[in-house]
Formats: structure tokens, C-alpha cells, sequence
């Protein structure tokens, strides 16, 4: 029994810093390099095989056990929950999950049920239900800045990591959500049949942050 | 219009041929198993009122269970759990039995679970109780019969233990309200060591929050128990470590080889409905234990009769779906013979089937108009043997 451990990566950025991360460690990341089209590598030295995924299909894969661990931002876990471990923080992919309005706009005012659009209908919803305030949710798929621009909503849920698209389309944040950053997910059952494997990879990991 | 007239609900499917064979064989393994430990069957009703399942110590929430009215407005739902319905049978109709009692299951159990997941809403679960008993020896019956279960699949496993009580000792410790005491069980299950750091160091610095913190990280082998032993603050906690440390060495007796115990001191589950040892079972190959249960003291009291009790499932469908991975195929049964009565003959071919079968041999009779087809069905079906009927005698073919 010596297949490698899977790892599933979040496509883009995060993969970038993960391989990064794993070069950090002396890991031969030259298969993620020259990957071209495949989306299962090989990284030999290290016995893990590389699985590079779309973010929500990363906590998928691992909930199922058919990959071991993953990468993910914690704006994913917080919209799409699940049963896995979420064992390290990364610190890499650090961004933060705003309330913003039009500039100057008193969102707290008046009786009226506040509409919100979102991209991420779970997180709005919670953040909300804490709060005890009722809303009404709109999920958006693109630019969600437009919405208010446009009037169908109050306000917006969203990631900001600079904030410049608010600026420039006059919306500003009026409070913080959650703070966002990558995390090491690991599957329930592989952490305990796996568990000198992965607690070595963690451990190198941990140290190397 | 019929627009769901071919297909099946969403998180159910039909099972065939060798899917059934699979899943029976193992309830038929599990269910000789436990009887051959003198446990007793128990059939509880598909529909129960909600209450039975909505108590302080165990409660399913509402959105993931079915739901249905019974003909006076009263909520039902469909069993989603059968140890709460057998909670309530023990504190009425079995209120006078003699204990310990031990009762198994095998039945479905029905949750609604999030769509497009690839999760069955239907689950058969196959699982014993064992009631009346707060000893040591009730807790390795039943840690023992899981082991014998696991061994039953014929393939590598992993039995894992636990004591919700330490977590709730320490926890009780802190003052905190309700509220925060369910987040840090809820940070230390999903072992987000972050999270709980942080929340913890906001909750100041003492024995009790670094053994909290070390919690998630105590899981493995035996030397989880020599870390947990120093950080432990206070004699209570250890001795319920030492409890838990026996019963682990214990249960790495009884296992031998054929598959790995382990311990994890933060296996704290959601819900209070367990209130000593817990355990669960892993199969390699597959991503969420098959096998989960504890000591759960306080539930049968919800229901008016204040007994302790210990027990544990297994969910079929996950076994099935391992064994079917591994490419162990069933053994399907093999029709012996087929029979083919010519016109007038029909009683006579019935009669001889049946005398055949009388035998042991598997019969069918051929339902086709003349001699060649049945010949060529046989074939298609490898069945060795076409007896046709045509006298009072019977002629037979290979």
C-alpha cells in the first residue's frame, strides 16, 4: 500500500504559492511546471501526486476521500461547509470577505428588508442570521459591484483584497465579513490510515511558513 | 404530466442483481454475527413522530430530515436514526425486562442530504444495542464485536476510540457560555488548530485551555496516551485517561493483526449523545468511517427509563461500496437446469421441477413456445442442462 497521497490544489493563485511553498521544501515540482494539459501530477520525491481543481471540486475530492488533502481559501469552505480537517492556516491568499454599500449610503437606516447580492449566498445569509437582521439574498455570478451600481441591491457580500474595483466603481466597505487565507484540508479517514505520511508533510510544512 | 415517472428520487437508486448480493451477504454476516453473540432483533416502525427524534441530548435538525403528516396534522418523519426509536421501545414495552438487554437492527435510515454531492439519502444500517450495563466488560463486548465486524470485510481496517469525556471535563472547566463550549467542540472536531488557538488564548492561559489545545493533535497509537498523561491537569481527567487506556490496550489484544486500533482524544462528536467511550471504524478506500458509535447513558432517560446503554452501526451501503471497489465479486447463483414442457405436459414439468429442486438444484422453467429457442436461451444463460417434458418420463439434455 504505497500509493501516493493525493493533493488537491485550488487552479491559480493558490496553486502557485502552494508549489511555491513545495519548492520551499526541496520537493521536484518540475511535472507541475511542465504540466500542460494533464491535471493529475506526479511529485516523485516527495510520494505525492498533485490534483489541480477548481476550488469547490478541492473540498469535494477530499470530503470523498479520493484526495487525501487540498488547498482551499477559506471563502470556499465558509460558502460550501463540509466534513474534512482543517488542519493548517497558510497565510498565503490573504483577502477578507466586506460588506459594501455606495459611498455614503446609511445601510443600517429604515425598516425596509435590505437586499443583498453576493456571489456567496451561504456566507451573506450567515452573517446576517448572526445579526438577527433579515435580508434578501441575490446570487450573482459575475461583477457583483454592479448591482447596487445598477439598484437591484442595498448592498454586497463579497471579497475585496484591495478594494480598488470598489473605489473605482464608488462602493466602499462599511465592515469586515471574515479575514480569508489559504488552509490545508485533509480527508477525516485518510488523516488517521495515513498518519505518519501526512503528519511528516505537515510538520515540514508547518516549519517552512 | 409524468415528468419523474422513470427515475428515482435524488440520493436513492434501485440496487440489481450483484449489489443486492453484496449488501446481503454482508447484513447476512453482521446479522449471524451478532445473534452467535446473543443478540436480538428488533423491527421498528419507517415513520415516527418527530418528537422522538428531537431531544435535548440528541437532537437531528429539522432541514435534514423527511417529513410527513399523519392523518390527525401530526409531524412524522422517516426514521432517520434507529437508536432513539429503540430508546423509546426499551423505556416502554421493555420497562420490566430483564437486563442487560441486547438488541440489533437492520434497517434504513433516511436523512436528506445536500443535492449533487453523490450522498444516498437511503442508508441501511445494521447495528447492535447493548442496554442496562455501565461495566468495563459492556464496553469491550461491544469495541470487540465491532472489531469482529470489521474483520468480516476481509480487507485492512482501522477501529478508532475515544472518551467524549475528557473533552467535556475540561471543557466544563472554563467559563464560558453554551455557546462558546459548542464552538471549541465544534474547532476541536474538525481539528481546525488555528481557530481554537485563538479562540483559547483569548479565553487567558491555564492547564486547562493547553490541554484543550492539545486535544485534536492527541490521536494514534499508544503513545498518544504517555503526551495526554502530562498535560492533563488534574487526577479526575486522568483517570478517565486511564480508563480509556485500558480499554485501548484491551482492544489491541483482541484485535491481533488482522487490523490496526488507534485512539483519538478529540473524536468529540455533535450532540451530547454520547457520554463515554466512542468509536468508529475505517475501511482504506473509503473517505468517511463505515462504522460509528459510544456509550450513550443519558438517552434512554429523555424517554422517562434511566438506564445506561452502549452500541454501534455499520452503514452497509459504504461496505458494499468498498468491497464492490476492490473488485471482490459476489457469487451469483447459477440456474442448474430449465425445463420445457410440450403442450399437455405442463403439470408433469411442474412436478418434476420441483423434484429436481427437492434435490438442491436451482430450476427454472422455460417459458418459450418450441425446443429450439429454450436451447438457445440455455446457452446464453450457461445453464447445463434443458430437461424437456413430452411423456410421463422426462428426457434430458446436457
Amino acid at each position: 500500500m504505497n500509493r501516493p497521497i493525493r493533493i488537491a490544489l485550488t487552479k491559480g493563485r493558490l496553486e502557485k504559492d502552494t508549489v511555491g511553498l513545495f519548492e520551499k521544501l526541496g520537493f521536484d515540482c518540475t511535472a507541475i511546471h511542465e504540466k500542460g494539459r494533464k491535471l493529475i501530477l506526479p511529485v516523485p520525491d516527495a510520494n505525492l501526486e498533485v490534483v489541480l481543481a477548481k476550488a469547490n471540486d478541492v473540498i469535494t475530492y477530499v470530503e470523498h476521500g479520493v484526495c487525501d488533502m487540498g488547498v482551499v481559501g477559506k471563502d470556499t469552505i465558509m460558502e460550501m461547509k463540509g466534513k474534512f480537517f482543517e488542519l493548517v492556516d497558510l497565510g498565503f491568499g490573504r483577502c477578507k470577505f466586506a460588506l459594501a454599500t455606495k459611498k455614503g449610503y446609511d445601510f443600517y437606516s429604515g425598516y425596509g428588508v435590505k437586499t443583498i447580492a453576493t456571489k456567496y449566498p451561504n456566507v451573506a445569509r450567515s452573517f446576517f442570521e448572526k445579526k438577527g437582521m433579515d435580508t434578501e439574498i441575490i446570487k450573482i455570478e459575475g461583477s457583483v459591484e454592479l448591482a447596487p451600481l445598477l439598484e437591484l441591491a442595498d448592498g454586497i457580500v463579497d471579497i475585496v483584497e484591495t478594494g480598488t474595483t470598489l473605489k473605482e466603481n464608488g462602493l466602499e466597505v462599511i465592515e469586515d465579513v471574515a479575514p480569508i487565507s489559504a488552509r490545508l484540508i485533509v480527508n477525516t479517514v485518510s488523516l488517521k490510515l495515513r498518519r505518519t505520511e501526512i503528519d511528516r508533510l505537515i510538520t515540514l510544512i508547518e516549519e517552512n511558513l | 404530466m409524468k415528468n419523474y415517472d422513470l427515475i428515482t428520487p435524488e440520493g436513492t437508486k434501485d440496487y440489481l442483481f450483484g449489489e443486492c448480493i453484496v449488501i446481503r451477504d454482508i447484513e447476512n454476516t453482521l446479522v449471524r454475527l451478532f445473534k452467535s453473540h446473543g443478540y436480538s432483533e428488533m423491527i421498528t416502525p419507517g415513520l415516527e413522530f418527530y418528537d422522538v427524534f428531537n431531544l435535548n441530548s440528541r437532537y437531528f435538525p429539522q432541514e435534514n430530515l423527511y417529513k410527513l403528516t399523519d392523518s390527525k396534522g401530526r409531524l412524522l418523519v422517516m426514521r432517520p436514526d434507529t437508536t432513539m426509536p429503540i430508546a423509546r421501545v426499551v423505556a416502554t414495552r421493555l420497562r420490566d425486562a430483564m437486563l442487560p438487554l441486547k438488541l440489533f437492527y437492520n434497517q434504513t435510515v433516511y436523512r436528506t442530504e445536500p443535492a449533487l454531492k453523490g450522498r444516498s439519502d437511503e442508508i441501511v444500517q445494521t447495528g447492535i444495542e447493548l442496554i442496562g450495563s455501565q461495566l468495563k466488560m459492556a464496553d469491550l463486548e461491544v469495541i470487540s464485536t465491532a472489531v469482529e465486524s470489521l474483520k468480516s470485510f476481509g480487507m485492512e481496517f482501522s477501529l478508532e476510540i475515544g472518551h467524549i469525556g475528557i473533552f467535556k471535563e475540561l471543557v466544563d472547566r472554563l467559563e464560558v457560555s453554551d455557546k462558546t463550549k459548542e464552538k471549541i467542540r465544534m474547532l476541536i472536531e474538525t481539528k481546525n488548530f488555528p481557530a481554537l488557538n485563538d479562540l483559547l488564548d483569548s479565553l487567558g492561559n491555564s492547564g486547562v485551555t493547553n490541554a484543550l489545545k492539545s486535544l485534536p493533535a492527541l490521536f494514534g497509537g499508544e503513545e498518544v496516551f504517555e503526551k495526554a498523561e502530562e498535560i492533563m491537569p488534574d487526577e479526575n481527567i486522568k483517570r478517565l485517561l486511564d480508563e480509556l487506556r485500558e480499554i485501548y490496550c484491551d482492544a489491541a489484544e483482541i484485535c491481533g493483526n488482522d487490523g490496526e486500533i488507534t485512539v483519538d482524544l478529540g473524536l468529540v462528536n455533535k450532540t451530547d449523545y454520547y457520554t463515554g467511550i466512542i468509536i468508529k471504524g475505517y475501511l482504506q478506500g473509503h473517505g468517511e468511517e463505515v462504522i460509528s458509535g459510544g456509550r450513550y447513558d443519558k438517552l434512554i432517560s429523555e424517554f422517562g427509563y434511566d438506564i445506561p446503554a452502549v452500541g454501534f452501526a455499520v452503514n452497509i451501503n459504504a461496505v458494499a461500496k468498498v468491497i464492490e471497489k476492490n473488485g471482490i465479486l459476489p457469487v451469483m447463483p447459477k440456474t442448474d437446469a430449465v425445463v420445457y414442457a410440450e403442450e399437455g405436459f405442463e403439470v408433469t414439468a411442474l412436478k418434476s421441477a420441483q423434484e429436481l429442486r427437492e434435490q438442491g438444484l436451482v430450476v427454472e422453467i422455460a417459458l418459450f413456445d418450441d425446443l429450439e429457442t429454450v436451447r438457445s436461451y440455455a446457452k446464453e444463460k450457461k445453464i447445463p442442462k434443458v430437461v424437456v417434458i413430452n411423456s410421463d418420463d422426462r428426457e434430458e439434455e446436457e
